[in-house]
């Protein structure tokens, strides 16, 4: 619990620096503060105080900045295993990212620092996108790469593993209350993706698990959001993905959102989930398998997320911060055919300045 | 490929067959529920912990690194 109090000290200071930069003279660009707590089935606790600042220096260029931890108390089976009373982790991020315009083309550029015991990754991202049809369709594609290095813990042996993502999207109005996305991802993940955590049974021996070093993954987003009457708003999004893992998987997501007033906005989601799991997944294995894995991720399951929302955004502002200062909170339930099971609360902070 | 092929038929079909919306008539595609990703840090949280419990993360664009949940 130690481990905690660190998110937690650092949630107050950021809160009080909020209100102390977000005074009414700066009203500008807009800071976000933002607290999330996670906690599983698996004994799992996280808790990730997020901070972001965006500004814009002018009509042409803007710039972000995003800082955040993950406190982690892990009583989860493989981690009692060595530590019967758990063992705390944490995982800190930064990234900084620059937005220009050139004409109807908008450039980002980024790149993202994350550190945590056992595990360290360094990321950079370049995306371009440009509006056509005054505004009516926008097309973006953009390339990312990572490189992530894993201490096997127990052991000081470093892994590597390189990860490149490749994306294009189509954004498009349909009408005056309709758009659509469509995304397509490619991702290919080369050396090393076991876990040196997770075992696994081979031939009633618990062995770490041996996976392909080459993992190619793809996927095919489509998402719609529609305007009703009413100030009312719904959702609905569907993916689809497959690797060469032979996993595949469908997720499918419908929501609404109600204005119950000006500073009121209440809404609902609910994901289903589906995958098959990877070619070489089994519960326990014997003879001489290549490959082998204790990663429960890799089964065959399917899941449901149900999330609950509200958005204050009072007309006058509060606690002395500027008009169009919100507040939003949110509450998700996981529940997965495994027995597997999380939940998830966010509280976040809004402030233009 | 075969993701790749429909992608294509479907922006095809989607460019083609929409109608210009002027500017002034953009009110409510302005609003926030009309925003694909407009809540940043909340999409980046959920991505995260999904991509840490289940294999098929991705299709939304760039992802974050960690692992540390994982176990």
């Amino acid at each position: 619990m130690k481990r905690l109090r660190a998110p937690i000290l650092l949630t107050i200071v950021a809160f009080a620096g909020l209100v102390f930069v977000t005074r009414p003279d700066w009203a500008q660009n807009a800071v976000e503060f933002s607290f999330h707590a996670f906690q599983d089935s698996r004994g799992v606790t996280v808790l990730a105080p997020v901070g972001s600042l965006d500004k814009d220096f002018t009509d042409r260029t803007g710039l972000r900045l995003k800082f955040g931890v993950d406190a982690i108390a892990a009583a989860s089976d493989s981690c009692a295993r060595c530590h019967p009373s758990g063992r705390g982790m944490q995982h800190n991020y930064f990234d900084a990212g620059i937005t220009h315009k050139f004409g109807d083309l908008k450039v980002d550029a980024g790149a993202e620092i994350s550190r945590e015991n056992f595990y360290s990754s360094d990321s950079g991202m370049l995306s371009l996108s440009r509006d056509f049809n005054k505004g009516n369709t926008t097309i973006a594609g953009g390339y990312s790469f990572q490189y992530n290095q894993a201490n096997l813990h127990p052991s000081d042996n470093v892994a590597t593993q390189w990860s490149h993502d490749m994306y294009a999207s189509l954004t498009q109005t349909l009408s005056k209350t309709t758009i659509l996305q469509l995304t397509y991802d490619y991702n290919r993940v080369t050396g090393y993706q076991n876990s040196p955590f997770l075992r696994t049974h081979v031939n009633d021996i618990m062995m770490l698990g041996n996976v392909p070093d080459l993992r190619n993954r793809q996927a095919l987003a489509v998402r719609i959001r529609q305007a009703l009457p009413g100030e009312t708003y719904v959702e609905a999004d569907y993916r689809h993905y497959s690797d060469s893992w032979s996993i595949g998987s469908n997720a499918i997501s419908v929501g609404a959102s109600h204005y119950f007033g000006p500073a009121l906005l209440l809404g609902f989601d609910y994901r289903k989930y589906t995958q098959t799991g990877a070619f070489f997944w089994q519960p326990f294995y014997t003879g001489s398998p290549l490959y082998y894995t204790g990663d429960f991720r890799l089964q065959p399951f399917d899941s449901g997320l149900y999330s609950g929302k509200m958005v204050i955004t009072p007309e006058l502002g509060f606690w002395g911060m500027p008009k169009g200062t919100s507040l939003s909170l949110q509450y998700e339930r996981y529940l997965a055919t495994t027995n597997f099971q999380a939940a998830t609360f966010s509280l976040g902070v809004k402030v233009p300045w | 490929m075969r993701l790749l092929s429909a992608l294509v038929l479907l922006g095809a079909l989607v460019a083609a067959g929409c109608a210009t919306v002027q500017p002034w008539q953009r009110a409510r595609l302005a609003n926030p529920c009309m925003v694909f990703d407009a809540n940043g840090h909340q999409l980046a949280f959920d991505t995260h912990w999904q991509a840490a419990r289940e294999a098929a993360a991705g299709g939304f664009g760039v992802q974050s690194g960690g692992c540390g949940c994982k176990q």
